[in-house]
């Protein structure tokens, strides 16, 4: 098959901390002593397999220590599998986590060209293309400053327009997506959709699903270092949804010692560490409401509550029509977005005109640990809003409410 | 740049090696002087020492020092650089295409540049108290391979062993100590010594080579051949020991770092 990538029964493990000798003396010691170090280790993979057509794009989803960006690094050929293998096809160029690829004292120009002889290039072919990269990445200004002095964002920059310049084949991009403002990720992703409409063969993670979404024709869901699934990324995302559910429970349980029933009253789910007590939707005057006029103004308010062991929390508030997400807004850290948090406290969200057309809808929140690997609590449906609208907007279906003008030309 | 064209390779190592240049003096304003003025400021104590507060009585004493302080010093520049060399290099090394015992390579390579350079100097000492160089010089090349197979192999083995055990800076400063005074960089190794003391020279490659130089540059006559033969055996065993080390921990490395 003309597969670029490869990746065979795939296990890795790390040793942790505690058991690598970390000094000759300990290694003497731990030698003479016939300690057992076999215990202590991490497996960041297991038993992975899987392999990428060329062409093809593939994302890799999993919570936090899922194990992507381990497996990202193998299939980059850093480090190599504890067993199994991984064959590559042709070189692949890594975009693999900040802050590695660098060498802080160097300039941008001189990392830029170090990096690209290392990819086979003379240093003349790297000159010629030394300004177009300077140039996608917008860091004319400070290209001659030492890399170490520049923010997480020009160095994603930097990194990204450097692989994207050396005419890859396979690209592998590790969550890098995730720095830099929102105008320069669309650059990004615009260029990555080139890549691909190229014939380039993309691996990439992304905690943005739509990214992945936009970009993948096939997700891997990992889950503690093992394949959870690989579909297509409808598929996968529900898959992944599960798995959260799943670990939410899981760690309902181990909190209550008990198994847990985690859907409270049939639509309410989580681990209960952090609340949302109560949800009040009312008018610009303060007034609490459940429907409104379509275009109107909407305050969301909600008490929340935690444990002493939550300090901080990512948010989410949505409104829902039946099961179509019509809007969200995620605060992935209260504690960063709002000063640290209170034992229990209010939060105000206002939309100051929630273009909706007339009809029944919900309001939904969630409160998450920051890494989003499991539910502190999530409301679903539970806090109904009906939108009215005036009669003659029936011709008028779906959820927007935009406002058509006919006219004959 | 595994399986790529060696005139690619070349081209790397060449950059790597003015890359090396720029980060060693990036921001001093001497910048690649201080390479020169430090070995003289070391000649400048030694004979400051050993030829007017403790004299040694060896005639032409800076030019006799000077001869066995410059491979002396880049074989200690180099192994001691050599501790540190995956770890501050972690970019490279954690390149999927790049083999990191290059850094080695690349690091021997700029020592030796530094002591071409500070080559006419030493001309300059020895000139000053009338002497010529002779034919024997030829023989520098020679001398120059031994040592830098010398400085790869143990400067891997040291690089390598210091990512897992970070104990080994400490010891190879403490070593570099000790083989300085074992090595007859400032005085001449006492002729009777066959035996007991004698195996510490004989079993020090830098003993011979810096002996060897010490003839080429300073007595110009052709260095003893038994002497260099025990260095480059020496050599090339460290060398052998130093790559095994090496390529057994080349992949676990990457984790340790």
């Amino acid at each position: 098959m003309d597969d670029v990538l490869a990746v065979e029964k795939v296990s890795k493990r790390y040793r942790t901390a505690r058991t690598r000798p970390v000094t000759l003396k300990a290694a003497v010691l731990g030698a003479l002593s016939r300690e057992q170090l076999d215990d202590g280790y991490h497996w960041a993979l297991r038993d992975v397999s899987f392999s990428v057509a060329h062409g093809d794009a593939v994302g890799i989803i999993g919570h936090n220590g899922a194990g992507k960006s381990t497996l990202l690094r193998l299939l980059c050929g850093v480090g190599r599998p504890t067993s199994g293998r991984v064959r590559r096809v042709g070189p692949v160029q890594g975009l693999l986590e900040l802050g590695s690829g660098f060498h802080g004292d160097l300039t941008g120009r001189e990392n830029l060209l170090t990096g690209g002889m290392l990819c086979g290039l003379s240093e003349r072919e790297v000159r010629a293309r030394e300004d177009e990269i300077i140039a996608f990445a917008e860091l004319e200004d400070f290209i001659d400053q030492p890399v170490r002095t520049y923010s997480t964002g020009m160095y994603m920059r930097l990194a990204f327009a450097t692989a994207m310049h050396l005419d890859p084949t396979v690209l592998v991009v590790d969550e890098v997506l995730a720095v830099g403002d929102a105008r320069f990720q669309a650059k990004c992703l615009a260029r990555l959709k080139t890549f691909r409409t190229g014939g380039g063969t993309l691996v990439m993670t992304s905690h943005a699903m739509d990214q992945i979404s936009a970009l993948c024709d096939e997700v891997l869901v990992l889950e503690d270092g093992r394949v959870a699934t690989m579909a297509d990324p409808e598929t996968a995302l529900r898959c992944y949804d599960d798995l959260m559910r799943q670990r939410t429970e899981r760690r309902a349980a181990t909190l209550a010692g008990r198994p847990v029933e985690l859907a409270v009253d049939g639509s309410r789910l989580g681990t209960q560490e952090a609340r949302v007590v109560a949800v009040r939707l009312s008018d610009a005057d303060g007034g609490a409401v459940s429907s409104l006029r379509s275009g109107d103004p909407l305050v969301i308010e909600l008490d929340y509550e935690r444990d002493p062991s939550v300090s901080d929390a990512a948010l989410t508030v949505a409104i829902f029509h039946e099961a179509t997400k019509c809007f969200e807004v995620t605060t992935e850290s209260m504690a960063a977005t709002f000063a640290p948090l209170g034992m229990r406290g209010t939060v105000r969200c206002e939309l100051p005109r929630v273009p909706l057309l007339p009809g029944n809808y919900h309001v939904t929140v969630g409160l998450y640990p920051p890494t989003f690997d499991f539910t502190y609590d999530y409301h679903w449906q539970m806090h109904g809003l009906h939108v009215d609208g005036p009669a003659s907007a029936r011709s008028i279906t779906g959820v927007v409410a935009v406002e058509p003008v006919w006219s004959r030309r | 740049m595994k399986g790529r064209p060696l005139r690619f390779q070349l081209a790397l190592i060449g950059h790597l090696v003015r890359r090396e240049f720029v980060l060693s003096y990036r921001r001093s304003t001497l910048g690649f002087l201080w390479s020169l003025l430090l070995p003289l400021a070391q000649l400048l104590v030694l004979v400051l020492v050993f030829d007017t507060i403790v004299p040694l009585g060896i005639p032409r004493y800076p030019a006799f020092v000077f001869s066995g302080l410059l491979p002396w010093t880049w074989f200690s520049t180099c192994v001691s650089m050599a501790c540190g060399l995956f770890i501050t290099n972690r970019d490279l090394v954690r390149h999927p295409d790049f083999r990191p015992a290059v850094l080695m390579v690349v690091t021997a390579i700029a020592g030796m540049i530094t002591y071409l350079a500070a080559l006419p100097i030493l001309l300059v000492v020895m000139v000053t108290h009338g002497q010529w160089i002779g034919p024997a010089v030829l023989f520098f090349p020679v001398l120059g391979l031994i040592e830098g197979v010398l400085i790869v192999g143990l400067g891997l083995l040291v690089a390598t062993l210091n990512v897992f055990y970070r104990d080994i800076q400490y010891l190879t400063g403490v070593g570099l100590m000790l083989l300085f005074y074992l090595t007859p960089v400032f005085y001449r190794p006492p002729d009777a010594t066959r035996g007991g003391l004698g195996l510490l020279y004989d079993l020090n490659p830098m003993a011979g080579l810096v002996q060897g130089y010490r003839a080429i540059f300073f007595d110009g006559t052709m260095p003893s051949l038994l002497a260099l033969g025990i260095a480059t055996a020496l050599s090339s065993l460290l060398a052998l020991v130093g790559y095994a080390v090496y390529r057994r921990s080349e992949h676990d490395m990457i984790d340790a770092l």
